[in-house]
């Protein structure tokens, strides 16, 4: 059993170029909980992510609250990158995992076993050595969700790991999230699909440079209003995007 | 390191005496050059892959540029003109540097700014060898351009030495780090990965290599070993350690042929353009596979 860290945002901003991308965000992520954060393209979840990670230099206070193994999953948006490269899913696992074994010499054993309970996991056993680059969208998306799961996380931090997802995809990762969850690592996730996160989901935040509504989803996703907001908010940057 | 050098130079000559060898090992500057081939060809080879995984070939061709540049200042600076390391070395440290410190705080692309880099550094080394040629015979310029076996000497196979050393003792722990930077700087970061450091340790390392390399490839050519013998193992391999480990061979070999072969067949060849020509060759070579064996057809995306 884990014990997933707690985190708390406490009136954080990013301005970047002289552009406030966020401002006044608060909320909590409760030990061990399932959150969503959604909004509207262009709103600031990734770069809110970012700040998590230490990547962005923000204002304002990101607590996160450890409480076992300080260890953060992350799985990316995608991945940039020539796609005829020689890189096979096993290269890349070896890239990730293993600090000075270099790649072009294989996996060390300890983390050949790893790698593959992971890629089973998402479901990929059988692609260990196909190139990266061959794999579809979806396919990548779990390579990456597999290598988040070495070592085992604490927190588990997702940035729509779903855009490019296929239903299969799909089914296995929400089923890993959901076993991941009961054994008690915080996820924070980006999300788009709003039926997932009122299935999935804990708590939920709407982002869009500031919060617009935070908590159950069960609350602040009643019927179809949520959906007519977060329209409204997409419109609105859209209008300002064109002005 | 001198007394390690005459040894092996004497049994190979003496084994060229005896029939043993090829004639072209009865001299000691060749015997140099093969020195140097032997140690440029796995390294570069090796962090071949690197530079085209990363998409650095121009930032490496930009470098080779700018190590003429380095050259022609030595020689103006008063620094021998058959070994002048510290200004190109200076230089081109300095060069790789500050393109690197510019390449995140400007707008503009990371090939346009090489590209103005590498005219800026390419316009002052062509000025300056202007004045140069009234100094020295015109023959040594061609060799620090495009390579030559005769100019070798025991300091230009110490410092390759060294630097293939350091090269093999900081690339290889940190292969990974380096591509993965790469591939996905956040996905690196949150694994521990120092992004922006390596990023200099990888300029550094190209250009420290390229310097090195100087007098056997030529300031011209040097990318084009670290691109062509990467740029060949990815038309038939699909792994990375198939990758790293055709594109050594294949730079090697390219190194040993390119110093061997013109003495061999007494062609007046510089050897970095007998290197780049035989390495060219394997690029057509696994090309044609590529393209006729439906196999590795099917390694396209």
């Amino acid at each position: 059993m884990t014990d997933g860290p707690g985190i708390r945002f406490e009136s954080v901003g990013l301005e970047l170029g002289g552009t406030e991308i966020l401002t006044g965000i608060e909320f909590e992520v409760g030990p061990g909980e399932i959150h969503c954060l959604i909004g509207p393209n262009g709103g600031g979840k990734t770069s809110l992510v970012r700040c998590l990670l230490g990547q962005m230099p923000h204002t304002g206070t990101i607590a996160v609250d450890w409480r076992d193994r300080r260890v953060t999953g992350y799985v990316p948006q995608f991945l940039d990158f020539d796609k005829s490269l020689p890189v096979s899913v096993d290269d890349f696992m070896a890239m990730v995992c293993q600090k000075r074994r270099p790649a072009f010499v294989g996996l060390s054993k300890r983390n050949r076993d790893l790698t593959d309970a992971a890629l089973a996991r998402v479901g990929l056993n059988g692609k260990r050595e196909s190139r990266l680059g061959s794999l579809s969208g979806g396919e990548r998306q779990r390579v990456l969700f597999a290598q988040a799961l070495i070592p085992e996380p604490a927190l588990l931090v997702l940035d729509e790991p779903m855009s490019s997802m296929d239903e299969v995809g799909a089914e296995y990762f929400e089923r890993i999230i959901r076993e991941l969850a009961a054994d008690g690592v915080t996820i924070l996730w980006v999300a788009h699909d709003l039926r997932q996160v009122e299935a999935m989901a804990d708590t939920a935040t709407c982002v869009n440079r500031t919060i617009l509504f935070s908590g159950p989803p069960a609350e602040v996703l009643v019927g179809h209003e949520a959906e007519v907001l977060f329209a409204r908010v997409g419109e609105t940057v859209a209008q300002d995007v064109a002005s | 390191m001198t007394a390690i050098y005459d040894w092996i130079r004497e049994t190979l000559m003496n084994l060229a005496f005896a029939g043993t060898l090829p004639l072209a090992f009865q001299y000691g500057f060749v015997i140099n050059a093969l020195l140097c081939a032997l140690l440029i060809g796995p390294v570069l080879g090796a962090v071949g892959t690197m530079v085209v995984t990363k998409r650095m070939a121009f930032f490496s061709q930009a470098v080779g540029n700018a190590a003429m540049t380095g050259v022609a200042i030595g020689v103006l600076l008063g620094e021998s003109y058959t070994e002048p390391y510290i200004s190109t070395f200076s230089f081109c440290i300095l060069f790789g540097l500050v393109l690197n410190y510019t390449k995140g705080r400007t707008a503009l692309s990371a090939d346009t700014l090489i590209g103005v880099f590498l005219s800026i550094s390419l316009a002052v080394g062509a000025s300056l060898l202007l004045f140069v040629s009234a100094r020295v015979n015109t023959h040594i310029l061609e060799a620090v351009l495009f390579g030559s076996v005769l100019t070798v000497s025991d300091t230009d196979i110490n410092v390759l030495l060294v630097v293939t050393v350091a090269t093999l003792l900081i690339g290889v722990p940190l292969f990974n780090r380096l591509l993965l930077a790469s591939l996905n700087p956040s996905l690196a970061d949150v694994r521990g990965v120092p992004v922006r450091a390596l990023e200099y340790v990888f300029v550094l390392m190209i250009t420290v290599l390229t310097v090195a390399c100087l007098k056997i490839v030529g300031a011209v050519l040097v990318e084009a070993l670290l691109l062509i013998p990467a740029a060949a193992a990815r038309n038939v391999i699909r792994s990375m350690k198939g990758f790293v480990f055709l594109s050594i061979t294949i730079s090697t070999l390219s190194c040993i042929g390119g110093v061997l072969l013109p003495m061999q067949f007494d062609v007046p060849l510089p050897s970095g353009g007998a290197i780049i020509m035989i390495a060219a060759g394997f690029f057509v070579v696994t090309l044609l596979i590529r393209v006729t064996i439906s196999r590795f057809r099917e390694a396209q995306p």
